[in-house]
C-alpha cells in the first residue's frame, strides 16, 4: 500500500510541478481543466455515444410534443412519462462511465485534499498536536513525549483526555520549512510527523498531510502522504491542526471542493464540442 | 436593580435587532485633496498636566520633552461636567454640551425617572411578522447617535479633505461620513452593553459575590471535564426572547495545569496563567442567521479550584454586527490587516479588576494587549498618513489612571503599600508607552504637520464618595416613601416624587422635579430660578463634618454656562467636586444611601469626574499657542482654519494658532 501510494503522491507531484510556486488558485485551475479533460475522454471511451445522443433528441421531441399539444391533458402526460423514461435511459448510458471514473476521481480527489484543504502553518502560529492511542493503554501511566527540531516549539506538558484516548500538546511555529515532531513512547519507541511551517504573505501551492495514519488499508488510502505508523505501537494516529485553505472570491470564503468541481464541470461543459463528446 | 442589570437591560434589547443595519451605507471614499497642511492628532484620554511635567522634568519622556521644547505647552480647558463623552463631544462638534446634547454618562427618561445612556439608542425593527415562536423582522432595526452637532470630520469632507479618525470616543454608532472613522468608547460589546466578562469557577464562594460587569458560572468538573455556556445576545427572532449561547468544553489534564477548550469549530490549549488571545464565536440566531464576535480567555486557575476568565464578547470587527466603522468596509479592512482586535468602547475590563476576578498583573496584561494593538495600527495609519487630518486615540492612559492611583496616593483609603511597590509604576509605564508613540509621530511629521497632543481632562485622586441625592434627602429637597428603607434600593425606588423636588441622576447633573416636564414634577417654573439658585448655593457651602472639606468646589447652573439649542435639555445644575471627592457609585442610578460622604475603598480609585478647574487635560503643539487659556472647543475652530474653512457661528471655539 505504501509503495502504491508513493507512486500516486510522486505522480502528483510531477504533475504540480510547474505550480508550486504559485498562488494555489493556479494549480486549482489547470487541475480543474486536466480533470474537465480527463472525465471527457473517459465519457467519450466508455459510454454509449450514440444511445445519448438519441436519447437526448427523443428528450427534445418530447418536450416539443408538450408545448404543441398543451391542450391535449392526455398526450402531455404521456410525453412527461416519455421524457421521465429518457432520463432513466439517459442515467444509465452514463452509469458506466461514472464507474469508471469513480476510482481515480478518489484517487484525485486524495491528493487534491493535501495541496488545497490546509495552509501551512505560520511564523509564529499555534496549533494542536493529536495523538490518538489506541484502545486498552492507560493514558496516565503511558511514558510520552513530544520532541521537535528547532523550527517548532512545543509549549506545553501533555494534556491526557482519557476519554477518546487523546494525548494533546500545544506546538508553536518558530522557523519556516519543513520540520519533524518526534514522540517517544515507553522510552524506547520513537514515531515521527512531519509539520510545515511557511510564511502567511503570498501563499503557495504546499502539500501538506495534516494526519499520520495507522496501518489500516481505508486511513492508509486517505492519508497517503506519510507512512502509515507501525502497527507494533500503541498510537493510532497523530494529527496536526492546519488553518483551513479556503479560496476567496468576490468576497466568498469557498471549500475547496466547490471550486474544483464547478470548475471542473465548466471546463467540461466547455470543452466537449472541441473534444467531441456527447454528454 | 444592580448596576450590570441595569446596564444589560437598558441596551440588550435592541443590540440584535439593529443587526439590519444597512451593510451598503457607505462603500465610499474619503476625501481625496492632497493638502499642503496636515495635522495629527494625538488624543490620550486622561493625560494628567501635572503628572506629565514631573515625568518630563524627570526624563522620563522624551519625546514629550523635544516637543515642549520645541513647540507649546498649555493645560487644555476641559467640558463641564469633565466626562470624556462630553469632552470629546466639544472637541467633535467645536460647542459645549448646550451644542452637542452629552452632559453626562448618564441621562434620564423623566417621565420614568430612570437612567438612559447618554450616547446612543437602540431601537428594534418597527415592523415584524410573527410566524409561530418566530419574530421575522421586515424593516431594519437602527441605532442612533445621540450626540448632536457636527463633526470636524464632517466639515472637512464637505471641502474634499481626507480625515482618518481613529477611536475617538462620542462617535458611536460613527456619524455618517466618507471619512474613515471607527468608533471608540460608547461602542458596546456583543450583549449591546459596555462590556459583561464572564467567569467560570468551581468555588462556591465566588458564586455568590454580587459584581457589577460580569457574571459569574458555577461550574462542575465531571470526569476531568467542564461543560459551559458562553452567553450571547438575546435572541429577537424568537417570541419569547431566549438568550443565545455557544456550549463549550474544557478538558483538564489529570495532572498537569493545562487545559483544552473546545469552542464550535475550534480547539485550543491553554497553560495556567495564560491568555487565548482572540477566540472567534458565532451565536446562532435562527438557522442562516447568526452573530459573531470575538471573545479571550484566560485560565487563572486550575487546581484546586478551578477558574476561567472570558473577557466581555467584542463585536467581530470582519463580521460587524453593529455598525462600528466608515465606511463599513473600514473594520473589514483593519481585521484583514490585522486580525481580530477590541472594538468595545473601553476595552480594558476595569470590572474584571474591581471585582477581583483579575488581580493587578492580570489586567495590566490585558491592558497591554490592547496597548500593542493600538500601536500596530498607528503604525499603520501613520504610514499612510499623507494628507488632511489623522486623529489617534488611547484609551489605556485613562484606564490605568483610573485604577491605579491608589497605588500613588498614600492617603488613599484603598492604598496598599505592598502593592504599591509592585504596580506603583503602573500609571508612569503608560505615559512612557505613549511618549513612544509620540516619538514615531514626531519622526514622521515634516515641517508642514501641525502635531497636536491632547487630553480631554487630567486626573486626581478619588479619595471620598459623596452621595448626592442622600445631601438632597437630608437638606429637605428629596423625600422617601419609606424612611427605614433608606439605602436599599436603586432607581428612585423609595422616592416619593410629590414630595420632592430635586433629583440626582449621571456622575455630575442634578435635576429639578419640574411640572410639566417630570411625569410627577411639583417645581414650577417660577419657582425653578430661585431653587436652583439655593440649591447651588448650598451645595458649594456645604462642609463635610469628618474631612473638615468642602466636597464642592463648584455647582454650576448649566444656563449660565452652556450655549446651544440644547441647553434646555441640560439638567439644571452640574456638581464640580473638589479635589479628592467625586461622586458615590449609587448615587447616579438612584441610590440614596445614609451617609452623605463616604470612603472609596474601590480599586476605582483615580478620577476627573471633579470641577473643571481642578482637572484640567493637556494640550502641546509643535507651533506656539496664542491663546492664553485654550479649551478642548478651540481645537475644533484651529482645524477648520487650518484649512481655510469658515468656523461656523454655532462653533464656540476660537482658533489657538
Amino acid at each position: 500500500m505504501w509503495a502504491f501510494n508513493q507512486a500516486i503522491t510522486w505522480l502528483f507531484k510531477i504533475i504540480f510541478f510547474p505550480w508550486e510556486k504559485l498562488h494555489p488558485w493556479w494549480g486549482m485551475i489547470y487541475i480543474s481543466l486536466l480533470t474537465g479533460l480527463f472525465m471527457l475522454w473517459v465519457f467519450r471511451l466508455t459510454s454509449n455515444q450514440a444511445g445519448i445522443k438519441e436519447v437526448k433528441q427523443q428528450i427534445k421531441a418530447h418536450l416539443l410534443e408538450i408545448r404543441l399539444f398543451k391542450d391535449n391533458m392526455a398526450l402531455t402526460l404521456k410525453a412527461q412519462g416519455r421524457i421521465l423514461l429518457c432520463n432513466l435511459k439517459y442515467i444509465s448510458y452514463s452509469f458506466k462511465p461514472m464507474l469508471v471514473m469513480i476510482l481515480p476521481l478518489l484517487l484525485i480527489l486524495i491528493q487534491l485534499n493535501f495541496r488545497f484543504a490546509y495552509q501551512p502553518l505560520a511564523p509564529g502560529e499555534r496549533t494542536i498536536v493529536k495523538v490518538k492511542v489506541k484502545p486498552g493503554f492507560d493514558l496516565l501511566q503511558m511514558p510520552i513525549s513530544l520532541t521537535s527540531s528547532p523550527g517548532i516549539m512545543v509549549e506545553t506538558p501533555p494534556l491526557r483526555i482519557e476519554e477518546g484516548g487523546e494525548i494533546d500538546w500545544r506546538i508553536r511555529a518558530v522557523q519556516e520549512g519543513h520540520h519533524l515532531l518526534k514522540i517517544k513512547i515507553n522510552n524506547d519507541q520513537e514515531v515521527e510527523k512531519e509539520i510545515f511551517v511557511a510564511a502567511r504573505g503570498a501563499r503557495k501551492l504546499s502539500t501538506l498531510s495534516p494526519l499520520r495514519p495507522p496501518s489500516n488499508f481505508i486511513p492508509s488510502l486517505l492519508y497517503p502522504l506519510e507512512k502509515p505508523i507501525p502497527s507494533d505501537l500503541p498510537l493510532q494516529d497523530i494529527e496536526v491542526i492546519y488553518p483551513s485553505g479556503n479560496f476567496h472570491f468576490l468576497g466568498l470564503s469557498l471549500h475547496w471542493l466547490i471550486v474544483y468541481f464547478l470548475l471542473a464541470i465548466a471546463f467540461g461543459f466547455g470543452l466537449k464540442r472541441i473534444v467531441g463528446v456527447e454528454i | 436593580m444592580k448596576r450590570r442589570d441595569f446596564l444589560k437591560t437598558a441596551f440588550l434589547s435592541g443590540a440584535i435587532a439593529s443587526a439590519g443595519w444597512d451593510p451598503f451605507r457607505a462603500f465610499t471614499n474619503q476625501g481625496r485633496r492632497d493638502t499642503s497642511q496636515k495635522i495629527l492628532i494625538l488624543g490620550f484620554d486622561g493625560v494628567d498636566p501635572h503628572l506629565l511635567e514631573t515625568f518630563i522634568r524627570q526624563g522620563k519622556l522624551p519625546a514629550f520633552a523635544k516637543l515642549w521644547q520645541e513647540g507649546d505647552f498649555k493645560p487644555l480647558g476641559t467640558s463641564i461636567p469633565p466626562q470624556s463623552p462630553v469632552a470629546w463631544s466639544n472637541f467633535i462638534t467645536g460647542t459645549d454640551p448646550g451644542g452637542h446634547a452629552i452632559f453626562d454618562f448618564i441621562h434620564r427618561d423623566p417621565q420614568q425617572y430612570l437612567p438612559t445612556f447618554s450616547a446612543s439608542k437602540t431601537e428594534e425593527a418597527k415592523r415584524t411578522l410573527n410566524l409561530g415562536n418566530l419574530v421575522l423582522p421586515l424593516s431594519g432595526g437602527e441605532v442612533t447617535l445621540l450626540r448632536q452637532g457636527k463633526a470636524f470630520w464632517q466639515y472637512l469632507e464637505e471641502y474634499d479633505i481626507p480625515a482618518t479618525v481613529f477611536k475617538i470616543p462620542s462617535n458611536y454608532p460613527p456619524a455618517p461620513s466618507k471619512q474613515r472613522t471607527i468608533s471608540g468608547m460608547g461602542t458596546p460589546d456583543i450583549l449591546g452593553t459596555y462590556g459583561i466578562f464572564n467567569f467560570y469557577t468551581t468555588t462556591a464562594a465566588e458564586v455568590q459575590k454580587d459584581i457589577g460587569g460580569g457574571r459569574i458560572h458555577n461550574v462542575y468538573i465531571i470526569g476531568n471535564q467542564i461543560e459551559a455556556k458562553l452567553p450571547g445576545p438575546i435572541n429577537s427572532f424568537k417570541k419569547d426572547r431566549p438568550e443565545t449561547f455557544v456550549n463549550f468544553k474544557v478538558h483538564i489534564d489529570p495532572v498537569h495545569p493545562v487545559v483544552k477548550i473546545s469552542l464550535p469549530g475550534e480547539e485550543f490549549i491553554l497553560q495556567e496563567g495564560e491568555w487565548s488571545g482572540w477566540k472567534r464565536v458565532e451565536f446562532p440566531l435562527i438557522p442562516t442567521q447568526s452573530v459573531s464576535g470575538i471573545c479571550m480567555f484566560y485560565l487563572k486557575q486550575v487546581r484546586p479550584d478551578f477558574k476561567l476568565y472570558v473577557s466581555p464578547v467584542n463585536i467581530d470587527p470582519a463580521n460587524p454586527a453593529l455598525p462600528i466603522t466608515t465606511p463599513s468596509s473600514y473594520s473589514k479592512e483593519l481585521a484583514e490587516k490585522f486580525g481580530p482586535f477590541f472594538t468595545k468602547g473601553l476595552p480594558a475590563d476595569t470590572s474584571a479588576l474591581d471585582s477581583d476576578i483579575l488581580d493587578e498583573k492580570e489586567f495590566l496584561t490585558q491592558d497591554d494587549f490592547i496597548l500593542a494593538e493600538r500601536n500596530a495600527m498607528f503604525d499603520y495609519e501613520l504610514d499612510r498618513f499623507e494628507s488632511g487630518v489623522l486623529f489617534y486615540y488611547v484609551s489605556s492612559t485613562d484606564q490605568r489612571q483610573h485604577m491605579f492611583w491608589r497605588l500613588i496616593d498614600k492617603n488613599h483609603p484603598s492604598y496598599e503599600p505592598k502593592l504599591a511597590k509592585e504596580f506603583g509604576s503602573a500609571i508612569e509605564k503608560i505615559y512612557t508607552e505613549v511618549d513612544k508613540i509620540l516619538a514615531k509621530a514626531l519622526a514622521k511629521i515634516d515641517k508642514n504637520t501641525t502635531l497636536i497632543v491632547m487630553s480631554d481632562h487630567g486626573f486626581c485622586p478619588f479619595r471620598y464618595s459623596f452621595n448626592l441625592n442622600t445631601w438632597l434627602k437630608e437638606s429637605g429637597y428629596l423625600s422617601l416613601i419609606n424612611e427605614w428603607k433608606q439605602g436599599q434600593e436603586d432607581l428612585f425606588l423609595n422616592v416619593d416624587w410629590h414630595r420632592t423636588k430635586a433629583y440626582a441622576v449621571g456622575l455630575n447633573g442634578l435635576y429639578l422635579n419640574l411640572k410639566g416636564r417630570e411625569a410627577e414634577g411639583i417645581v414650577t417654573e417660577r419657582e425653578k430660578e430661585a431653587l436652583m439658585r439655593e440649591i447651588a448655593h448650598k451645595l458649594e457651602s456645604y462642609i463635610d463634618p469628618t474631612t473638615g472639606k468642602r466636597p464642592i468646589l463648584r455647582a454650576y447652573v448649566t444656563k449660565d454656562v452652556y450655549h446651544g439649542p440644547y441647553t434646555h435639555k441640560a439638567p439644571e445644575i452640574i456638581i464640580g467636586y473638589n479635589h479628592g471627592f467625586r461622586v458615590s457609585w449609587t448615587s447616579p442610578l438612584g441610590g440614596i444611601p445614609k451617609k452623605i460622604v463616604e470612603p472609596n475603598t474601590e480599586k476605582w480609585s483615580g478620577d476627573h469626574c471633579m470641577d473643571p478647574s481642578v482637572i484640567p487635560g493637556i494640550l502641546m503643539t509643535n507651533r506656539p499657542i496664542k491663546h492664553s487659556s485654550p479649551h478642548l472647543y478651540d481645537l475644533t475652530a484651529s482645524i477648520l482654519k487650518t484649512y481655510g474653512i469658515p468656523i461656523p457661528p454655532t462653533m464656540r471655539g476660537k482658533p489657538i494658532f
